[in-house]
């Protein structure tokens, strides 16, 4: 199914859809404040999309240099070539340990290995304690955005869902009360979780460390009270320096939501003592984009969301029409990589504005890589059938002078004599279901222009 | 896991990566590095700050600031739960209060550099009902780089805490007290 026919179903509740985009252009307007009081912002940018560039040039180097220091500080280090090696590595973890019950902060790897029905299949009990993935579990969604997993629901919705899940008040919909119910039930979940399951924001080679960015501290809580942490993290999550960290850390919340910083910036290097941490390195694809030298840039990614919060087709489409992990423009990039039949419509689902390139703090050109994913797209076939075959028409009417000129004609002359229900047939011209056409001008630029008289030559004196 | 995967996934790293590009040096940006500019950013994003004369004042400036607390934890006075690494999670869940020392603050961004060895035991900061941070104000640098620039290393584990526990994530409505501290004071002297 095409983004378009998703999207199609979430522009159904136009009230809703008007709601989304200005709930998402709000966090753009905020990101664009807290960039302002930054004098260097740019600089930042510069900055961290020259260590990232640095760090994927020398990536197989970097990754064992943070192996060492990580097996040094006493961590478990495993290797996950794909998704189901990596809930396999879990799983097994989980099993040795003795577990049964498991607490989740958030991490979009895991949720691009669908590891959470893997454990459930398997007899774990695995609880997401961010709130926003809380609500939609509880929904049994999958999230709508990489930052704000939950922000396709209206506060009615999540009081609906408490009110089945949580016993609160049918009705409640306050969020105070509400993140309240959330707190005392999750705080029950932490105080019983055997193995907490963390994301990486950020895996520093030189120390070992993995680095953890919340805003409610349901990683610290969760990791600090269990007896076994499993960290997450992609390959591409590494950066070489712990003074690399003061670039990325400046950088992360403002474009995310406009916050200086997250207020929890946690670095987990060691075991407390008598108790165990495992890293999980995962590839899953990422190898396969560091050789696609158009496309790797895209490995920069730090996940703050930015591109979709300022994306005109996210805002108004919502995120679960891109049916990938991470959605919207930066989504587009990644997803094709992954499979490229599957998500064939991606990369359309842009207008190629280039805002997503403005805000992306690591530099990505993500317009740019959208527009050379359709012509690697249309190479490979992978276009649909009325798009190809317009855009072959198309390529031939504005070949040649004649031929369009003609066609000029014709069109002015067809706009105003075809009925309305011809020239807005949905089958035929789709563009025009919820646009009114211009009305045509009876004469065309060139026919306009050849009855003027011709202009005066400059004089010279003037020039 | 295997050996295997870890081999093919470093191979194909190493086949597959561009040319070297160099490592960028991250100048100290300079910055304001002044109570003020801290207070303002720690005040603006749900945290307090509180000043006071010295150290010697901290016990009736927290009695000022929590008479209702009950269950206090401290490394820097006697306080009512003793705490340490071995300390059950059914005690840590009833404290109301812990005041730990921080030790660098960041003016841009109000946030608190927290070692592990301020924490008494590593979940408590966030497992707390309230935090309060005790900081001596000539710690405060102007931006992260500076604070990272003071950190050798970030030992077994340490975090920056800029606020109390947060989120949005019901309508983009801003809740304070999400999991971890409802509410967080940072103490100056
Ligand atoms: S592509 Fe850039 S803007 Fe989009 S989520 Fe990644 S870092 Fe943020």
């Amino acid at each position: 199914m095409s983004h378009a026919i998703r999207a199609d179903k979430f522009l159904l509740d136009a009230d809703r859809t008007t709601w989304h985009d200005e709930t998402l252009w709000f966090v753009r307007e905020k990101r664009d404040r807290a960039v302002y009081a930054v004098p260097e912002f740019q600089e930042l940018r510069e900055l961290a999309s020259g260590i990232k560039n640095h760090t994927l040039s020398r990536l197989d180097l970097y990754l064992q240099e943070f192996e060492a220091a990580a097996k040094a500080n006493g961590v478990h280090v495993h290797w996950a070539a794909d998704a189901a090696e990596h809930n396999a590595i879990i799983l097994d973890i989980t099993r040795k340990a003795g577990a049964t019950r498991i607490v989740k902060s958030k991490s979009m790897l895991t949720e691009e290995c669908h590891l959470n029905p893997f454990l459930i299949q398997h007899g774990i009990e695995v609880v997401d304690t961010d709130l926003g993935e809380r609500i939609i579990q509880f929904r049994d969604e999958p999230p709508s955005h990489i930052v704000l997993p939950a922000i396709h629901l209206k506060k009615e919705d999540v009081g609906d869902t408490f009110h089945t899940h949580l016993g609160t008040d049918k009705g409640e919909n306050d969020p105070q009360r509400l993140t309240e119910a959330a707190r005392q039930h999750l705080r029950a979940k932490f105080l019983a979780g055997e193995v907490a399951i963390s994301g990486v924001n950020f895996a520093i080679a030189e120390t070992g460390a993995v680095v953890v960015c919340t805003n409610e501290g349901n990683a610290d809580l969760g990791v600090n009270l269990a007896r076994v942490h499993i960290a997450a993290m992609g390959i591409e999550k590494i950066i070489p320096r712990l003074s690399d960290l003061g670039v990325f850390t400046r950088l992360l919340a403002r474009s995310a939501t406009g916050q200086p910083v997250t207020t929890y910036t946690s670095h987990f290097a060691k075991p407390a003592p008598g108790k165990e941490m495992h890293i999980v390195i995962v590839d899953n694809g990422r190898t396969q984009q560091l050789g696609r030298p158009d496309f790797r840039a895209s490995l920069k990614c730090i996940r703050c969301g930015a591109c979709m919060n300022t994306c005109p087709v996210y805002r108004r489409s919502g995120g679960h029409s891109y049916d990938f992990t991470v959605p919207g423009p930066i989504g587009a990039i990644l997803s094709p990589n992954i499979d490229m039949k599957k998500h064939s419509s991606l990369p359309f689902a842009s207008t190629l504005c280039g805002s997503c390139t403005d805000v992306c703090p690591v530099k990505i050109d993500i317009h740019t890589q959208l527009y050379k994913w359709r012509q690697v797209l249309g190479e490979a076939n992978e276009i649909p059938a009325s798009k190809k075959w317009g855009m072959k028409f198309m390529g031939r009417v504005l070949a040649s002078t004649r031929v369009y000129g003609l066609g000029g004609q014709f069109a002015r002359k067809a706009l105003r004599l075809l009925p309305h229900g011809l020239t807005h047939a949905p089958s035929m011209n789709a563009w025009a279901v919820a646009r009114e056409l211009p009305e045509a001008p009876k004469q065309s630029f060139r026919e306009w222009y050849a009855k003027q008289p011709a202009p005066a030559a400059p004089s010279k004196t003037s020039a | 896991m295997s050996l295997t995967s870890r081999e093919r996934i470093l191979a194909a790293a190493k086949a597959n990566k561009p040319e070297e590009l160099p490592l960028p040096t991250v100048p100290d940006f300079g910055g304001e590095a002044t109570v003020e500019r801290f207070t303002t950013v720690l005040t603006g994003i749900g945290g307090t700050v509180v000043r006071m004369g010295g150290l010697q004042e901290l016990g009736e400036t927290l009695q000022q600031l929590f008479p209702e607390a009950r269950n206090v934890a401290s490394p820097l006075f006697r306080g009512t739960v003793p705490v340490n690494r071995e300390t059950p999670t059914g005690i840590l869940a009833e404290i109301d209060l812990a005041v730990l020392p921080g030790e660098i603050g960041v003016a841009e961004n109000g946030c608190v550099w927290l070692p592990e060895a301020n924490m008494l035991h590593r979940a408590l900061p966030t497992i707390t009902q309230h935090l309060a941070l005790v900081l001596d104000q000539r710690q405060i640098v102007a931006t992260m780089h500076q604070a990272y620039a003071q950190l050798p290393h970030t030992g077994g584990y340490g975090k920056f805490v800029a606020g109390p526990s947060k989120t949005a994530d019901i309508e983009q409505s801003l809740v304070i007290g999400a999991h971890g501290a409802r509410s967080l004071v940072v103490v100056l002297y």
